[in-house]
């Protein structure tokens, strides 16, 4: 018995550090910043929910059998984005955070504007498979965060384009883009609180 | 007349039954009936008023549970699948700003 508690205690300290890594913890303050903002969304599907989710989206539809598709290898989908009515609402400090746990994710495109605004896309790789997507877009009066979890290519999220009211464009380059703009392109509309979002629970 | 017919002639002759003889005997058939009926109907009406009861109850209760497990799982699907509509959305416009930037800067 006590043999048996040693190495189940073993297995977790095996375990633990692999499932922590892979875990990217929102910010505490990310729970205040959604009562501060104007519209906020906060998405977090694990792998059962988009299962779930999946099961309801029709073949008939070609945007929905597009997001089939996608989804059906992923393992997680992750949202928050916040929108405030006025600049210096959010802290860079939050941001900073997050890519602090970015970690062995190569960035692939970075973006820094003289108008403030900031937007990060990093992959996680593990020799050619890709297992991640991370977009951190921090703009003055709004700050969007996605995380996808598992494989998925940022060619295959660009195929969504043309579809769901996302305009066509080429592919994403895979080296590391670093520039600075004087200005951005089209702005994301911004999205509502979709109903139901209550379910939170981070990852 | 011999003996012997005198004997069968006052065996055959009539007697009026006693008072109150054809009373009792519908008493008697109604009883018997009322016991027959106890024996076979009464189950029934046994297992009808007081066994099926909650069975009746129990299967109410296991299809109303079956009815709202789905309506829940069907609500729960429908949630999920907007969000991930929506994630997929916000995820495809913010890519699609980085890809703009570096297409101009690219230009």
């Amino acid at each position: 018995m006590k043999s048996l508690g040693l190495r189940c205690a073993f297995a977790l300290v095996l375990v633990c550090p692999a499932w922590c890594a892979d875990t990217i913890k929102w910010p505490v303050s990310f729970d205040k910043l959604a009562k501060q903002a104007k519209e906020s969304v906060d998405v977090t599907l694990d792998a059962s929910m988009l299962q779930l989710a999946s099961g309801f989206l029709e073949k008939s539809d070609p945007d929905e059998a597009q997001v089939k598709k996608l989804v059906s290898k992923l393992k997680g989908v992750y949202v928050r984005s916040f929108e405030f009515d006025k600049e210096g609402q959010y802290s860079m400090a939050d941001v900073d955070s997050l890519r602090a746990q970015l970690t062995g994710w190569s960035r692939i495109v970075g973006v820094t504007s003289t108008k403030g605004e900031n937007t990060g896309v990093y992959l996680k790789k593990n020799g050619d498979q890709i297992e991640g997507l991370f977009i951190i877009d921090a703009e003055p009066k709004e700050l969007t965060v996605v995380h996808i979890d598992g494989p998925i290519r940022p060619e295959e999220l660009n195929e969504l384009g043309g579809h769901m009211g996302i305009p066509k464009i080429g592919t994403l380059h895979g080296s590391d883009k670093d520039t600075r703009k004087g200005d951005k392109g089209s702005k994301p509309a911004p999205q509502p609180r979709p109903d139901g979002s209550g379910d939170s629970g981070g990852e | 007349m011999t003996p012997f017919e005198e004997e069968v002639k006052k065996a055959l002759s009539r007697h009026e039954p006693p008072a109150g003889f054809a009373d009792r005997v519908l008493a008697r058939a109604r009883e018997q009936d009322r016991k027959q009926a106890a024996r076979t109907g009464g189950w029934l009406r046994r297992l009808r008023s007081w066994r099926l009861v909650p069975v009746l109850a129990a299967l109410m209760v296991m299809t109303g549970g079956i009815v709202y497990q789905e309506h829940e799982r069907e609500a729960r699907g429908e949630a999920a699948k907007q969000q991930l509509l929506l994630a997929m959305r916000i995820a495809g416009s913010k890519l699609h700003d980085a890809q703009l930037v570096v297409r101009e800067v690219e230009q």
